[in-house]
């Protein structure tokens, strides 16, 4: 299948087409005890104006966490309380998704309340107060001074999708959330939320005439055209393009790097690159390979992933959640926090003369080792025991009603009918040269944005060591390194050299993330088709 | 309003099925339990999930066990060395075999227990007893590979402590607890997981004591068979021996006037956590259901304090609060994250009034009809497949040794009434137990 963001005019009449047919995705299950409805509408934060950066994701909180025109807030919270039912909304790039739960017996009860959340919603003057003030907050604060991976993860977004509508946060910068008034949102919603760009989803147990009786009064909503914003494709960096934010009081360095590729859940090449992933990262997999190097031999940090598409909120789910899917994907590697040169320092005498961490050596192991697959390739035997391991893992990402009714809903945004059972046949009929292929042509190790989040102690230091190429020996404490191997201390010494292709490395003071975009510096880029090789 | 009431009797049907007496229950599917004569406990829950089955294996020990000074966070390091292989499988070939079963596996700790778990094809679960049968029997780690796992535990640290929630919680338990072992954090401290590398023969004695089968349940839920299930249970784990060690936990004693804590942070949303000493858990007697009723009419988005503090006057981001469930006596905790620092003590003052009032005026019929009617539907729809059962039975499990615990637990809410909760709210909400912790860009806590 070709790539939809690259026929973007194709693309435009195909989702208008499927729109104004009001596509819907049923999951009948006679034996559940509840309905789910999934509502997927076609924008995201891509369709945030400019300057108003996080007015979809205000939109969506004031529908999911606002009153109606009949009822407030505290009235809906009263109703739904006793059935244990539940309104919730989720933005991502290019999809608001708005999930409603509730048991079967009083779903003709909460139908009507769902139905006015959805097509009336009040949005009053105290919900937006609230809403906004959490919004804020949240751009401002929360995302700097809560989780350092999450936040490196974001920082990550902001560098590789620079100049784009890809570029911010979900939750907007924190200049523009400031500007965001009530009648923007109320534009917004009119011109957005329309009949014409919603996909339904409705899962579990539910009467005969609930879709035709959904399908008729969601026609309440906007009947705006469908007006979707097409996502932007991300430029390569030129080099290594690194970004270290540095902040106070952070014990670790938090690295990710990525780059963009042309290739998506659509493209039946995906499985070979799914099995190539999960064999040099698989999330959270002891077996995976840099997870091994980095983690279970040298005791480094937590854990060391790499992605093939956007993961949301990695650090707290063990498998991928459904309704994040994206036209513009990138290759990541998530290294997790490693030690900072202050904090061995204090943990070990033998430590006191060091001036850098483990950051610049994890970042050489992680490239040096990607690049050495993508040289090599797989061995048989490591494609036939991840093929395996995909065929059964990826039956685990849809076990309950709602992440089956999410995980359709996302293959029909891929062109797709059904993803998982889709792959399945796809990984059962892959050899071995496709993975191969496909690393060769996906991958590459010359180009990459990098950030760091780590402590100011940290980033100079670090800097100087990244632009230069200088070494970057493990720095063991005494306990440790007299239980490391020959082969280990001696491959070190192979990865503390590895020239990485640095072309430039700036610092970043925390207060400055996520302010405005036009106020950073652009990375050097070219187009993708160049440094892809494709 | 008035249309709910019909409502609660239909409640009924919407969770249950099988037997007579399964249809009294919450988990509407037969929990089958056999013991094995080492005293090892397995549990059976068939459910209709084709093809997929979850295995968990409880072992009743985590940080509340460890009792000697300068092993804080060895039972959560211990569930690391797990994955260190044995004779059989070696450290590398178990992360083959792992990787060939095709689950979703991990395993994690908490104040009272360790958990590991699988889920994966129903097809699997001869070599899932098989991996974990070798490896509860038979660990045999090498020194340098435990070493170099204590790196991942520091690591993990690493990250958690980034969030400003962490580093308080590690403060409001050591200032909360003087003797009990709930005064360190799951995590541990800092400086002994530093010393971690230097613990090679306390691990294995912490092997020696508590991963023996009178510590431990396996639980097994979905596409299985009781028959199945016992038969595995007896060819991989027959022959496990029990050991005696008994844990001895120190009572912690009585606080007479309230603690403070207090983070300076600049740049991060205010923070207040109010906790009051609450009670171990029990199926059997009526306090902590009691407590969970009543947390729930208290700070959920339907109580009036959200209603105030969330929605009408916007002083707070969030409120919750709720007791946790643990073996012994632990904290009632409210949390309320304050949008200025300076309505931190208004705040405390509402929720201490609230508290107070629930001393002496009994919650009216309804709300109590309609949160006992929220627990249950909330439970019947998590539900829906074989993990989120073995995850809810596991946790009655490690808490009273016996996963029908769940439905006492459950039937126990039907049977709260408005006296009990008041004479809970006069047992628990008392000063004198206090632990505030408090998190905002000032020098020192402004609550009192």
């Amino acid at each position: 299948m070709k790539k939809l963001y690259m026929i973007p005019a194709a693309v435009f009449c195909l989702l208008a087409l499927t729109a104004s047919a009001q596509e819907v995705v049923e999951l009948k299950q006679p034996s559940s005890n509840k309905v789910v409805v999934k509502l997927m509408f076609r924008n995201g934060s891509i369709s945030d104006p400019a300057g108003k950066e996080g007015l979809t994701d205000i939109t969506t909180s004031m529908i999911a966490d606002g009153g109606t025109t009949k009822m407030t807030k505290s009235q809906i919270d009263d109703a739904l309380y006793p059935w244990s039912a539940s309104i919730g909304a989720g933005v991502d790039k290019e999809v608001s998704i708005f999930t409603f739960q509730c048991p079967s017996a009083y779903m003709s009860q909460f139908y009507p309340i769902m139905m006015d959340v959805m097509t009336s919603p009040a949005f009053s003057q105290d919900d937006f107060a609230r809403i906004k003030s959490n919004q804020q907050n949240y751009v401002d604060e929360v995302i700097r001074s809560s989780s350092d991976e999450e936040y490196s993860k974001k920082a990550l977004e902001d560098y590789l999708f620079r100049g784009t509508n890809y570029q911010h946060m979900v939750q907007g910068t924190s200049m523009a959330v400031k500007s965001i008034t009530l009648d923007d949102v109320k534009a917004h919603f009119k011109n957005y939320f329309s009949v014409k760009n919603v996909m339904i989803g409705v899962a579990g147990n539910y009467p005969a005439d609930f879709i035709s009786k959904l399908k008729g009064d969601l026609a309440k909503l906007g009947s705006a055209p469908a007006a979707i914003a097409q996502p932007v494709k991300p430029k390569m960096p030129v080099g290594l393009q690194v970004e270290i934010v540095q902040k106070d009081n952070a014990l670790g360095s938090a690295i990710c790097m990525g780059f963009p590729i042309d290739i998506t859940r659509s493209d039946d090449d995906f499985a070979a690159l799914m099995v190539a992933n999960s064999w040099l990262g698989e999330h959270r997999k002891s077996y995976s390979h840099l997870y091994k190097k980095i983690r279970e031999e040298r005791s480094m940090n937590y854990g060391d992933y790499t992605y093939i598409e956007w993961y949301d909120n990695g650090g707290q789910n063990m498998l991928p959640p459904p309704g994040v899917p994206r036209h513009s994907n990138y290759f990541s590697i998530w290294i997790r926090p490693v030690q900072t040169a202050t904090g061995l320092k204090k943990q070990y005498q033998e430590l006191s003369s060091i001036s850098v961490g483990h950051a610049h050596y994890a970042m050489r192991m992680a490239l040096k080792e990607m690049q050495t697959v993508i040289d090599k390739g797989m061995s048989k035997e490591d494609f036939e025991a991840t093929r395996t391991f995909l065929k059964s893992y990826m039956k685990l990402y849809i076990q309950s009603t709602e992440r089956q009714l999410g995980y359709l809903m996302d293959s029909r945004f891929y062109g797709r009918k059904d993803y998982i059972t889709e792959m399945n046949a796809l990984l059962s009929s892959l050899k071995l040269d496709d993975v191969n292929a496909a690393m060769k042509k996906y991958w590459q190790t010359q180009n990459f944005y990098v950030t760091i989040v780590t402590d100011k102690s940290e980033a100079e230091p670090l800097k100087k060591s990244i632009e230069a190429n200088l070494p970057s020996p493990m720095s063991y404490s005494n306990v440790l390194k007299g239980s490391l191997s020959e082969e280990i201390l001696n491959e070190d010494k192979s990865v503390e050299g590895y020239s990485l292709n640095v072309k430039n490395v700036a610092i970043i003071n925390s207060e400055d993330t996520f302010k405005q975009p036009e106020h950073r510096h652009n990375p050097e880029q070219v187009t993708p088709e160049i440094k892809s090789g494709k | 309003m008035k249309r709910l009431i019909p409502v609660l009797i239909l409640i009924c049907a919407v969770s249950i099925s099988g037997t007579p007496d399964q249809a009294k229950k919450i988990l509407p599917y037969p929990i089958l339990q056999k013991k094995m004569d080492n005293g090892l406990n397995v549990v059976t829950v068939p459910y209709p999930s084709p093809g997929l089955a979850a295995f968990y294996i409880v072992v009743r020990a985590g940080s509340r066990d460890e009792i000697e000074a300068g092993h804080t966070g060895f039972a959560h390091f211990f569930e690391h060395m797990m994955f260190r292989g044995t004779d059989k499988y070696p450290n590398e070939k178990y992360s083959e075999v792992l990787k060939s079963t095709g689950a979703s596996a991990n395993a994690n700790t908490s104040l009272d227990r360790t958990l590991y778990h699988m889920t994966g094809s129903a097809d699997k679960l001869e070599l899932m007893f098989e991996l974990e049968a070798d490896r509860f029997q038979n660990l045999n780690y090498s020194v340098d590979g435990f070493k170099t796992e204590a790196g991942a535990v520091k690591g993990e640290y690493t990250k958690n402590s980034a969030s400003p929630y962490v580093q308080l919680n590690e403060k409001i338990q050591e200032t909360a607890f003087k003797n009990h072992t709930y005064g360190h954090t799951t995590m541990g401290y800092f400086k002994d997981i530093v010393d971690m590398p230097n613990q090679f023969d306390y691990s294995r004695e912490f092997f020696n004591r508590f991963y023996r089968p009178e510590y431990s349940t396996i639980i097994v839920v979905g596409d299985v068979t009781q028959d199945k299930v016992n038969a595995l249970a007896q060819k991989y784990f027959g022959n496990w021996k029990p050991g005696s060690y008994v844990s001895k936990v120190a009572a912690e004693e009585p606080q007479n006037e309230a603690r403070y804590v207090h983070i300076k942070k600049a740049g991060f949303p205010p923070y207040m956590d109010i906790n009051y000493k609450g009670p171990a858990f029990s199926d059997e007697r009526m306090d902590m259901p009691a407590l969970d009723v009543m947390c729930s009419i208290l700070f959920s988005e339907k109580s009036d304090l959200y209603k105030k503090l969330v929605l009408q006057e916007q002083k707070c981001r969030f409120i919750n609060g709720g007791a946790q469930d643990s073996r012994d006596p632990y904290l009632i905790s409210i949390g309320a994250s304050v949008v200025k620092a300076e309505d931190m003590q208004y705040v405390k003052d509402e929720i201490v009034k609230a508290l107070e009032n629930a001393k002496t005026t009994p919650f009216d019929a309804k709300i109590i009809s309609e949160t006992k009617m929220h627990l249950k539907n909330r439970f019947a729809m998590g539900i829906d497949n074989p993990t989120s059962i073995a995850e809810s039975l596991s946790a009655y499990t490690w808490l009273t040794g016996d996963p029908e615990s769940i439905n006492r637990t459950y039937a126990n809410y039907e049977k709260v009434t408005a006296e009990d909760m008041m004479s809970a709210a006069k047992k628990y909400f008392t000063p004198s137990t206090l632990t505030i912790g408090t998190i905002s860009p000032e020098e020192t806590a402004s609550v009192k």
